[in-house]
């Protein structure tokens, strides 16, 4: 129900991961300015690309499952949309972000004719094709982002966008750009959408603080969910006049999240574990199960070869055990659906810092853990 | 007295798990550069509030800890002239070497005698409960070494004032 | 600049607090719980002897549902450290456990702010005890009670 998988042999962290339509291939980043594009070739990884376009660290990428365009923003204040060519090499056109500080996630649209990337500079741009000039061009989201933005997520609509920043809030905008799309209609967010509007603004916690690492429209679009610093999870939702529940959990703070569908959130993050919380009729979020099912790895006796090799080596008698007994050994940073859509999620993937790639089989969890109904 | 050593110790570690909790960030101040929020202390929302852990008076460690770095400050148990001497110059022996360390800071924050840095990058390229680890064995490590030390002084000045006063 | 004032000073001007886009904090609703009453908790706590267990909790609960958490004025803050601790170090080490299992979670993290700040003015055994009111919150609220204590911007 999980499969562990590793992309060359570098042990280096993924930043971040997105899979092409079929999910037969995907591009990571491993911690550094390039960006790999790897095809399955059974139960291996083969490379098949190595986009080398940015100078400093890639932050976000997104791959557009129908127009298959790929999307990457770094730090250092560029993003990119490469395009395959027959040769199936992938090709780079600069996008201009007009931002003067790193660029920290990015995120198609679900029509796919735009994208928003957020940034250190406090705003937010959203970025279309302007076919006259045959260039990108991008409109920018400021007023009242006070601080670095960390996470962007588009509603159904393609109009609205949600995203967190570290000031402490979460806010909708609305990315409408007149040029590409028609008026969208009224949604349980408000009527009124030009670009920019602060359509909803939820402060993180009432005690103040907690940079909010992680959002997400439900696949209706009208609930939020975010997760932040302060340990929690919290849900938002338009139809019930923009009321917050926010449940405060004994885990280390997550850094990703996702609905699997109207009523299910999964999330993941320093604990190394992704974890999957339920929405019941009232709106009340509950914790339903730990998705990691490994056992504790069993302590194969200490024996005397392995307490001298400690002491010859380590100078130090105890031998306690390196690693963690869940699948990842260091902190998720990346959630992606990999099986069915946001409606019905079935198979979900997470990328950490310890290089791992791990897939997620919702269906034959939901069997093998008691109790659980997604 | 000692009955509070285990406690002290796993309240410290609660804590350092709890603030380790760090994340790669930008600088939000300097375009291209990425620096430890908790030493630039720029940006006051980067900040988390900062705690101090205390065994009694003598004895404590302060964290703090801001969204890509954490700065841990150990005051260590100093109870006379002897101890306060060789903990000064083991600490200073030790920060001058910090590079080697890694995660050890050159020079303490006021009021601390030993500080340590820990940024994401280190918990990238190393275990986060093992750094944990570290530094808790560090502290215990710490207080053994100098009374060894404080007890190998006072044999040698034993020692050496015997064989003078032989002479008379 | 400097000629017609002879004054450099213009140079040494932080000119990023003026960004109007910096982050301000929140002018925060004073409108919190503006402290516990005093008499009240020392009333609570010198009662009866063998209601002692009781009414511990009681004082306890009071004290924290009371806490200032969201004033500005730090008077008063330091009125309620002082109040809460002497509540936390007068309850003894048998009955931390129980108490702490009645509380509910928010107030949980409450006591571990306030355990933290009591931690910063140590006395006579003071840290001993509340090392012990550490161990049995955590073992409640889990590693998350603590990170809430270090991301919380309102502070006991």
């Amino acid at each position: 129900m999980a499969e562990a998988h590793r992309f060359g042999n570098v042990i280096a962290p993924i930043t971040c991961h997105a899979w092409n339509k079929e999910k037969t291939q995907i591009a990571i980043s491993p911690n550094n300015h390039e960006v790999h594009v790897y095809q399955q070739n059974g139960t291996d990884w083969k490379m098949i690309d190595n986009l080398n376009q940015h100078d400093l660290r890639v932050m976000g990428i997104d791959w557009a499952p129908n127009t298959n365009r790929i999307v990457t923003c770094a730090v250092d204040r560029n993003a990119y949309v490469w395009t395959q060519g027959d040769d199936g090499k992938w090709k780079p056109t600069l996008v201009l972000l007009r931002i003067n500080r790193a660029a920290t996630c990015v995120k198609w649209s679900p029509d796919e004719n735009k994208f928003a990337v957020g940034s250190g500079a406090r705003l937010i741009s959203v970025c279309y094709f302007e076919s006259e000039n045959d260039w990108w061009v991008s409109k920018h989201i400021k007023k009242p982002i006070r601080s670095t933005i960390t996470s962007i997520d588009w509603h159904p609509n393609n109009v609205l966008l949600v995203a967190g920043s570290t000031d402490y809030k979460v806010r909708v905008f609305s990315a409408y750009i007149r040029d590409i799309e028609k008026t969208p209609e009224a949604t349980p967010w408000g009527t009124k959408m030009p670009l920019g509007q602060l359509m909803a603004e939820f402060p993180n916690s009432p005690s103040g603080g907690g940079w909010v690492h992680s959002v997400s429209f439900s696949p209706d679009g009208n609930k939020i969910c975010w997760v932040a610093h302060d340990s929690t999870i919290n849900v938002a939702d338009a139809t019930r006049g923009n009321v917050m529940f926010k449940l405060k959990t004994e885990f280390l703070p997550f850094l990703s999240c996702t609905w699997v569908n109207n009523r299910t959130v999964i999330t993941a993050g320093h604990n190394c574990m992704p974890l999957l919380y339920s929405l019941d009729a009232s709106g009340q979020l509950a914790f339903a199960a730990k998705l990691d099912t490994s056992q504790k790895k069993e302590a194969s006796g200490l024996s005397a070869m392995r307490k001298f090799q400690s002491l010859d080596k380590q100078a130090r008698v105890e031998v306690s055990d390196t690693s963690l007994d869940s699948i990842h050994q260091n902190a998720i940073t990346c959630l992606c659906l990999y099986g069915g859509t946001k409606v019905g999620g079935t198979k979900f993937s997470t990328s950490g810092l310890d290089g791992q790639l791990v897939i997620w089989n919702l269906v034959s969890l939901e069997k093998e853990i008691q109790g659980l109904k997604i | 007295m000692s009955a509070t050593l285990r406690p002290y110790l796993t309240a410290v570690r609660h804590t350092l798990t709890a603030a380790m909790c760090l994340d790669n960030f930008s600088s939000q101040v300097v375009e291209r550069h990425n620096k430890p929020e908790v030493e630039v202390r720029s940006s006051k929302e980067l900040l988390l509030t900062p705690v101090v852990i205390s065994r009694n008076e003598k004895e404590k460690v302060f964290i703090e800890a801001s969204i890509n770095s954490v700065r841990i400050s150990i005051a260590v148990k100093q109870a006379d002239e002897i101890e306060k001497i060789l903990c000064k110059k083991f600490m200073r022996f030790m920060m001058m070497r910090a590079e080697n360390f890694i995660v050890l800071r050159r020079k303490p924050i006021d009021g601390y005698d030993i500080s340590f840095l820990i940024t994401n990058f280190h918990t990238e390229q190393m275990y986060k409960h093992k750094l944990v680890d570290f530094v808790i064995h560090f502290m215990e490590e710490i207080d053994k070494e100098i009374s060894e030390m404080k007890l190998a002084v006072n044999a040698r000045a034993r020692i050496v004032s015997e064989e003078f006063l032989k002479r008379f | 600049m400097a000629k017609n004032t002879f004054s450099s000073a213009f140079r040494k001007i932080d000119v990023d607090q003026y960004n109007e886009d910096n982050f301000k904090e929140d002018e925060g609703d004073q409108s919190g719980p503006t402290g516990p009453n005093e008499n009240e908790i020392i009333t609570l706590l010198n009662q009866y002897p063998f209601l002692k267990f009781i009414n511990n909790s009681e004082a306890l609960r009071a004290v924290l549902t009371n806490a200032p958490l969201g004033s500005k004025n730090q008077q008063i803050k330091d009125q309620a450290l002082n109040i809460t601790l002497r509540v936390l170090l007068s309850i003894k080490g048998s009955q931390i456990d129980d108490i702490v299992q009645s509380l509910d979670p928010e107030l949980i993290d409450v006591l571990m702010k306030y355990v933290y700040r009591g931690f910063e003015i140590p006395s006579e055994g003071s840290s001993g005890h509340l090392l012990l009111w550490h161990e049995k919150a955590y073992s409640v609220g889990g590693v998350g009670c603590i990170v809430r204590v270090l991301s919380d911007s309102k502070r006991a």
